[in-house]
């Protein structure tokens, strides 16, 4: 086969893939476009096409596969329909941040239903013997299938095209891409057309699960696969870029087969490369709109504990901090030393979601990448018991120095860019941290590193957690019980040195970029020099929760770096109530608590967790900590709230600011 | 330090104190350093009626399928031992969803062992998940039977509390690479996800076949990124080597290996070249390829169909309970649970320590006849086989035909070689 022959092969085989890639993108860029809704639930709707599709194929044979292609996206569209009327429409005018934690909700219980209803495993979905076979044509060979994949494919992609572009309809959803206030004001009630562009982006999504079941199998993690190159997609070519989704897809789809076989270590990093230099190049995508946001900023509704006292305030944190401090001791007598175990991974979750928090609530940089600097703390912390030697100390040193190093460099790089576009670029370096701690040596490559311990000393002198015991009365704290102490002094610590840095010149600065960037500026404040150090310290303590989890634990694999992590670590800031500080630390705890309780009661437990993210994001939006304030006019009086631990923090005095526009 | 716990003095306890003081100071009270032996004494007077078990499976993400399928085998042994009379104790057990999250893992087993007691824990199908829970079983002193087939885990990373039934991937490499260089050749193009599983396909098969012939040529190495979907870029390039290569191994398993089965047969690969898969055999492997899977060779860890030890009772039972029939996990989780209950009663006690010393080495009657988890490095001596799946007569799932056979000594690799030094 000749070099040409080669590339054009190559071609073919990346068209296929890239026009799948083109109706995924579609659906979810025009409804980002028009909606403003990260829709992560998206690649769940494309799982459901296939589903549907393979409950049809079944009982009708190969040719029911065609029927299939039509009832199945319309079922699915329905669906999305549905999904935009009862759960995205009580959220329009607020920050897009909360469709994460909507549509993650919306991933877990889609998904569980999936499980439910057909069950784990791969299936192949037959595909009717007149598309199977191969054709050979000028020394090219590809599958019918995929020849059809690409006509079919290209067809609704023209379809979808001529919709947008040619009728009234399409004309309006472009509009309101651009500008949707100019839309409201010229009469035209826009809110109407969000269930039918959410609809047809749902079904758009069916149709390219089903064409892509038949190419590869079906199975309920297909599409967890898909949602994230998909997004990449949409970024890169433009958030509401039609011309975008549909020139993303398919550049993504040919570099990445073209790559597969002329330069196959790049193969799973390459669509990130791609993305973080589109996006320093033109920060709003190949093809996007260069007009701001906007209403894009939406309302982020920061958490306030206005309720209570001052005074008050520190009594409770002071009491929480207490109780905190006994949990040890009743553990083996009066409950189990699991306890011990679980409330460390919560202290410690606490740390990560605190760190975030720091960055997020205050500075309305949402980072989908935090995992990264979670992962790079915990491997710092295992390369350095591994190689540089046992100390705990030096080897925490390390993960926050390294931590912070990385936040800076990642932080130079992105925080040029807002928004959406700044949640995809700190993806987009988490995501090439992961794989790269596949292919490297030092971090154990796909398996990680095992059976590390630490001492805590310096220089060879010190002790180790598991040789000593402290007997406080009856009660022996031994080695977990003895790291709970560090993980919540760690905590403490943290808490104390972020609130003292709110406090300071550098916290007020903050805060007003939070309420008005614009005017920060205005005033003379380099903000983007703010917001980087807000990162680096947030990076740092992200790196410290990680170390501490690696120290603990002893092994840290590439998982920790894994996308879901970033996404989990929002949900528990959202859920306890970002921009308090001790908002996320209550998240982690319920978060965890509610995992811990409900796997107890049912295999099925995300679906029930997933139905308390969506309730929680459109009955609660300011977090747990703004319970005592909802309550209080039920209850009369400034009682002592009934949430747990409130701790002392300085609030902004309106619950409800604007983010940056 | 005494055995009620009160401090002496000594220098270097002081040392000791006074560190670990600043730590104790945290909780405000004064407190006393002394040895953690001390701290919770087992009472272990050899009288017991019940032995508590943690399953750990990942019954949510890639691998819920194989979990849901080892934990049926898993629970029928159970079910079986608590009902015979050869056993003077019963299983009480609880099952923990790991998530394929190594992670989480960890967190359900600390559950499993420190809230509900486990003094046995066995599962994970995913091998870093396994790896994970070996350390943990060392450290905690459970014994712990895992379910992946990285060779690490009774290799390299072995510790005296993991015994594993399930086959490793050296030993299905020894009947793969025996029976490709005796029938296919010894031109081998390699295909492999690129992770620990694949790279590890690749050496065992290829430092075989350099044993075996002298003439092996390695043709070329492709690799994807696990998890990936889409596999056309790779089998162009396998189809254009096809006139110089005789075979193409292929070192993926799940749903990875399912994808490009169908892929290639959509392409016609597997008329250009003969494919030798490790896990190809696997049912769920064989559901997720439908018509890819027909005509492709798999080294063989278990079908229903063989005619050894009691397998034939157990492939019975099983269908009874749940009318289907078992796959290779299924009988992981079977004789996993077996295995140590034997190993139980032969030590008159529920004492992982006490239990493990017995087990190692010990011989038992399996479904594959006459086992033993060897001594040097606790792994199971299993027969392997040599397999193709052929379209079935009926239906789209397809058969799987033995070939060849391999006795468990002949396929197990010598004690020197494994890393394992117990």
């Amino acid at each position: 086969m000749t070099m040409v022959e080669g590339l054009l092969q190559a071609l073919v085989d990346g068209l296929t893939i890239g026009i799948v890639y083109v109706l995924l993108a579609a659906g979810l860029s025009v409804i980002f476009g028009v909606m403003n809704v990260i829709n992560f639930a998206h690649g769940e709707l494309f799982a459901l096409g296939a589903y549907f599709a393979l409950a049809l194929v079944g009982p009708f044979g190969g040719y029911g596969f065609f029927a299939a292609l039509l009832v199945a996206p319309l079922l699915v569209g329905l669906i999305g329909v549905g999904i935009e009327r009862y759960t995205v429409q009580p959220l329009y005018g607020r920050n897009p941040l909360y469709h994460i934690l909507l549509t993650f909700g919306l991933v877990l219980v889609i998904n569980d239903l999936i499980y439910l209803v057909w069950g784990p495993g791969n299936v192949s979905l037959a595909v009717p013997a007149v598309l199977s076979g191969t054709v050979t044509a000028f020394g090219l060979n590809a599958s019918v299938y995929n020849l059809f994949i690409i006509a079919f494919g290209a067809a609704m992609a023209l379809a979808v095209w001529a919709l947008l572009e040619y009728t009234k309809y399409g004309l309006i959803v472009r509009a309101g891409s651009q500008d949707r206030q100019m839309v409201r004001n010229l009469g035209i009630d826009i809110d109407r057309y969000y269930s039918l562009v959410f609809g047809v982006g749902a079904a758009l999504a069916a149709v390219a699960g089903i064409i892509l079941g038949g190419y590869q199998t079906v199975s309920p993690e297909m599409g967890m696969s898909v949602i994230i190159p998909a997004f990449v997609i949409v970024v890169l070519g433009g958030l509401g870029s039609f011309k975008g989704a549909v020139v993303g897809g398919l550049a993504v789809g040919i570099i990445q087969t073209l790559l597969r076989t002329y330069a196959p270590i790049l193969e799973g990093m390459v669509i990130f490369l791609l993305m973080i230099a589109v996006l320093l190049v033109r920060p709003h995508g190949l093809f996007g709109s260069e007009a701001p946001e906007g209403e894009g900023g939406g309302d982020l509704l920061t958490g306030s504990g206005g309720v209570l006292e001052a005074e008050t305030r520190r009594r409770l944190g002071l009491a929480a901090v207490g109780l905190l401090a006994l949990v040890p001791l009743g553990a083996g007598t009066l409950y189990s030393t699991y306890a011990v175990t679980l409330m460390v991974e919560i202290l410690i979750w606490g740390l990560f979601a605190l760190s975030l928090d720091f960055v997020m609530g205050y500075t309305g940089l949402v980072s989908l990448g935090h995992a990264l600097f979670y992962a790079l703390g915990a491997y710092a912390v295992a390369i350095s018991l591994a190689h540089v030697g046992g100390s705990a100390f030096v080897a925490i040193g390390l993960a926050i120095l390294l931590s912070a190093a990385i936040a800076w460099f990642v932080g130079y790089l992105s925080i040029r860019v807002s928004g959406v576009y700044f949640a995809m670029i700190t993806l987009a370096f988490a995501e090439l941290f992961y794989n790269l701690l596949f292919r490297l040596e030092i971090t154990g490559g796909s398996e990680g590193l095992f059976g590390l311990s630490a001492y805590y000393g310096l220089a060879g002198v010190g002790i180790s957690l598991e040789e000593i015991a402290i007997f406080v009365g009856p009660v022996a704290l031994t080695g977990q019980s003895l790291f709970y102490y560090i993980a919540l002094a760690t905590l403490v610590g943290a808490f104390l040195l972020t609130r003292r840095m709110l406090e300071s010149p550098f916290g007020a600065v903050l805060k007003s970029i939070r309420e008005n960037e614009q005017r920060a500026t205005f005033v003379g404040y380099e903000t983007t020099v703010y917001k980087r150090r807000a990162f680096v310290i947030s990076g740092a303590l992200a790196g410290l929760a990680g170390g501490l989890f690696t120290l603990n634990a002893g092994y840290a694999t590439p998982s920790f770096a894994y996308w879901l992590h970033s996404g989990e670590v929002i949900v528990m800031v959202i859920l306890g109530g970002m921009g308090t500080l001790y908002g996320p630390i209550i998240g982690s705890g319920v978060f965890f608590g509610l995992e811990e309780v409900l796997t107890e009661f049912t295999e099925r437990w995300r679906l029930v967790l997933g139905t308390v993210f969506v309730l929680f994001v459109i009955f609660l939006p300011q977090g747990l900590v703004s319970l005592p304030a909802q309550l209080e006019p039920y209850l009369g009086g400034s009682g002592p709230g009934p949430e747990p631990e409130p701790e002392p923090e300085p609030t902004p005095e309106d619950s409800s600011v604007r983010g940056d526009d | 330090m005494s055995r009620d716990g009160t401090c002496q003095g000594s220098r270097r306890r002081l040392l000791k104190a006074i560190t670990a003081g600043s730590v104790g100071g945290l909780v405000g009270v004064a407190g006393c350093v002394g040895d953690p032996e001390q701290a919770g004494a087992d009472d272990n007077d050899g009288e017991f009626d019940t032995v508590q078990f943690g399953v750990l499976e990942p019954f949510n993400g890639e691998f819920s399928e194989l979990a849901k399928e080892r934990h049926q085998g898993t629970e029928l042994a159970i079910e079986q031992i608590n009902e015979s009379d050869e056993y003077e104790f019963t299983i009480e057990y609880e099952e923990y969803d790991t998530q394929l999250d190594p992670a989480t893992a960890t967190q359900r087993a600390e559950q499993a062992v420190q809230s509900d007691g486990a003094q046995f824990i066995t599962g994970c199908i995913s091998s870093s998940s396994a790896l994970a829970i070996n350390d943990f079983a060392l450290e905690n002193e459970v014994v712990y039977t895992p379910g992946a087939a990285d060779v690490s885990i009774t290799g390299s990373e072995c510790n005296e509390y993991v015994f594993r039934f399930e086959t490793n991937t050296a030993q299905i490499a020894e009947a793969m690479a025996q029976w490709t260089a005796d029938e296919l050749g010894d031109r081998i193009f390699y295909h492999i996800a690129d992770y620990a599983y694949g790279d590890s396909v690749l050496e065992e098969v290829e430092t075989r076949m350099e044993s075996i012939s002298d003439s092996y040529e390695r043709v070329d190495v492709t690799r994807s990124d696990p998890g990936s979907t889409d596999f056309e870029a790779f089998i162009s390039q396998i189809s254009n080597a096809s006139d110089e290569a005789d075979a193409l191994v292929v070192g993926m398993t799940g749903a990875d290996l399912a994808i490009f089965l169908s892929q290639a047969s959509a392409r016609g690969l597997q008329d250009e070249i003969p494919i030798v898969t490790t896990t190809a055999s696997f049912r769920a492997v064989r559901a997720g390829a439908g018509e890819g899977a027909y005509d492709v060779y798999s080294g063989v860890r278990y079908v229903p169909s063989i005619e050894t030890g009691d397998n034939g009772a157990f492939v019975d039972a099983y269908q009874n309970e749940y009318d289907d029939v078992p796959d290779n996990f299924s009988r992981v989780g079977y004789e996993s649970i077996r295995m140590v209950a034997n190993g139980i009663r032969e030590a008159g006690s529920n004492d992982p320590t006490t239990v493990r010393e017995t087990l190692s080495g010990m011989e038992h009657d399996t479904i594959f006849g006459p086992n033993e988890f060897r001594e040097c490095d606790q792994q199971a001596v299993n027969p392997v086989w040599m397999g193709e799946c052929v379209e079935p007569d009926e239906g789209e799932l397809a058969d799987v035909e033995l070939l060849t056979d391999l006795s468990g000594e002949e396929a197990i690799p010598d004690c020197e070689e494994t890393g394992c030094d117990l």
